[in-house]
């Protein structure tokens, strides 16, 4: 049984994938067509985690490392290997369509509404399918088109929208039927700034305000610092972060970076402790500082002394930054 | 699935098919082709023969049979390839995130689809035919009533052998050539070209055991007058058979097909 307070709730779930691969050249072809080599390929290792209600969370990783599969097995697309899931309390992969009443799912690269109908058609058939009465619709869409700016867009046919307006009405088609837990597998994929923007403003609105789960993910870090309280991070698989965002930056704020411009090219620096040059392109130089060995003021001292300078700042690293080094394994996490 | 939302399924794909108004006119005139090579063929072999009757059927009774048995195909046009394509391009995935059954929106498509052709095409390809070659069609209100039942069951078949052969795509990435195959064994086996009647002593075991026969074959000899009305029941009791073992086939494959389902690109 589970709290009342969990949307969501995985234990060890596991996806694996067999995929055949056939030889090279014809003789390869050939012999595939006899015999197949099959390799199994573990997309979702046996990972744990459980959200509750009203929570923000991003789950990244890098492409390739299970997050768009984690999603599809928590929307009933997919059927995991092995493990358990479930979603408001029911189990996505067995109760595919109980699950799919009481989630709203946005899949950025594809499209949830009907190519040929125009959008307010798309809008109501998705209302007969929820059964969601007129009442609720009328309201919620009243809401919606407001919040999204839906109304010029109503009466086109989906086919002739821009890739940011139809991810506009695929958000409001995903909410039609107010669901209490909310899947986005990138749904500012390819859009602009403004586009982005008002997306994020819209999404951390409904959260605040309805009280909505929502899972997200996105390779736009800017989505996960503005709007993920929490963040999950994926690779080949596994979880090696699960946490706050802010507790992210929190531990490698320390870790400062500092920009150096130095009037001529080819400056080496070296006999300063604890300083590392992660770094350079051209005259530019990116020194980070190793835990508290010196102090940033009597770093930026020495060098200012021993080189000539043009420029000198000191950054907090992005959570980009910090996300890039964990790919890269930089930076070694231990999940709190 | 509730009534409303199968209808307003049925009213979508029916129009989509409305806009493609060259190809319901080629469709008229290839299904008009098909009754007259096929009559023509059979006027020619009757009147090789002193006897009239042959496998039970005189010339105006195959004849009848040839229209019918077209007209029935051509009603019951669909698109075969609806549900592997989705499962091919991944799109299946957007129908598996509502709360509705994959199946009856498949069937709600198909039946859309088959409304348009008995528009555009069955009636007007009967109407002809009518007027152009000796058709006898016994009038009688409760045959007709036992052939639309005997129809529908044979829809439902189809729609059901279509969405299983669909699934295959489960396991295999191509099945386009598999589907061609499936259309010729139908065809043959439901008594598309030649009446049952008509196939060789060691055929008929094998007719028997497959359920094509109650495809086209029987809906349509309901129809014609061949079947005594005293037995039309035991017919639409096999059709209703055959769509339990079929219902029962399609579920298992669904359940076992979606453990193998990878959505192709994201």
């Amino acid at each position: 049984m589970q709290e009342d307070n969990i949307a969501i709730e995985v234990k060890d779930l596991k996806k694996e994938f067999k995929v055949s691969s056939s030889g090279k050249g014809i003789l390869g072809k050939l012999q595939a067509l006899f015999h197949r080599r099959h390799k199994v390929i573990t997309a979702v290792d046996a990972i744990n985690f459980k959200i509750k209600r009203g929570e923000f969370v991003g789950y990244v990783g890098e492409n390739g490392a299970g997050k768009s599969t984690t999603i599809k097995m928590l929307t009933g697309i997919l059927v995991p290997t092995s493990g358990s899931a479930e979603v408001n309390g029911i189990v996505p992969y067995k109760n595919r369509k109980k699950n799919a009443a009481k989630i709203g799912v946005v899949f950025g690269q594809r499209t949830q509404l009907w190519w040929d109908l125009p959008v307010c058609e798309s809008f109501d058939l998705l209302r007969v399918i929820f059964r969601v009465s007129r009442f609720d619709f009328n309201r919620q869409m009243e809401k919606l088109e407001k919040a999204l700016g839906l109304k010029p867009l109503l009466e086109m046919p989906v086919r002739k929208l821009s890739l940011g307006q139809r991810m506009r009405c695929d958000l409001a088609a995903s909410l039609i039927h107010n669901p209490p837990v909310l899947f986005l597998d990138e749904p500012t994929i390819g859009l602009d700034v403004l586009a982005k923007e008002n997306i994020r403003n819209f999404l951390s609105e409904i959260n605040r305000e309805e009280g909505t789960t929502i899972i997200l993910t996105t390779h736009d870090m800017n989505d996960i610092e503005q709007l993920c309280k929490r963040l999950i991070i994926l690779e080949e698989g596994r979880i090696m972060f699960d946490g706050e965002t802010e507790f992210l930056k929190q531990k490698f704020v320390h870790e400062k970076v500092i920009e150096v411009e130095f009037h001529e090219v080819g400056c080496v620096i070296q006999g300063i402790p604890g300083v590392t040059v992660v770094r350079e392109q051209g005259c530019k130089k990116w020194l980070t500082l190793d835990n508290d060995n010196s102090g940033i003021g009597e770093v930026i001292g020495t060098i200012a002394s021993q080189y000539k300078i043009k420029d000198i700042s000191v950054k907090e690293p992005s959570v980009e930054s910090i996300i890039r080094n964990i790919y890269d394994n930089r930076i070694r996490l231990s999940t709190p | 699935m509730n009534p409303k939302l199968f209808l307003k399924f049925v009213s979508i794909s029916f129009q989509k098919q409305v806009t493609y108004r060259f190809d319901c006119f080629v469709g008229i005139v290839n299904g008009f082709l098909y009754v007259f090579i096929f009559t023509s063929l059979w006027k020619a072999l009757y009147s090789q023969f002193d006897t009239t009757v042959h496998n039970g059927f005189t010339l105006t009774a195959i004849i009848t049979y040839a229209v019918l048995v077209m007209a029935v195909k051509i009603s019951f046009t669909m698109d075969d390839s609806i549900i592997y394509g989705k499962v091919m391009d991944g799109s299946i995935a957007m129908e598996l995130i509502r709360p509705t059954s994959i199946f009856f929106m498949n069937l709600a498509e198909n039946v859309g689809h088959s409304l348009f052709h008995i528009m555009a095409r069955t009636v007007p390809i009967v109407i002809i035919s009518i007027f152009i070659f000796d058709i006898s069609i016994p009038f009688e209100p409760v045959r007709l009533l036992a052939f639309l039942f005997s129809f529908l069951a044979g829809y439902v078949l189809i729609s059901m052998l279509n969405f299983t052969a669909g699934l295959l795509a489960f396991w295999f990435v191509e099945i386009f050539p598999f589907m061609l195959f499936k259309y010729a064994l139908f065809t043959f086996f439901a008594g598309g070209i030649v009446p049952i009647d008509f196939f060789p002593e060691f055929l008929k075991p094998l007719v028997n055991i497959l359920p094509f026969q109650y495809m086209l074959y029987f809906p349509t000899v309901i129809l014609t007058g061949r079947i005594p009305l005293t037995e039309v029941h035991s017919i639409i009791i096999a059709q209703l058979m055959w769509i339990l073992i079929m219902g029962v086939i399609c579920s298992l494959m669904w359940s076992a097909g979606k453990k193998k389902l990878v959505i192709q690109g994201g």
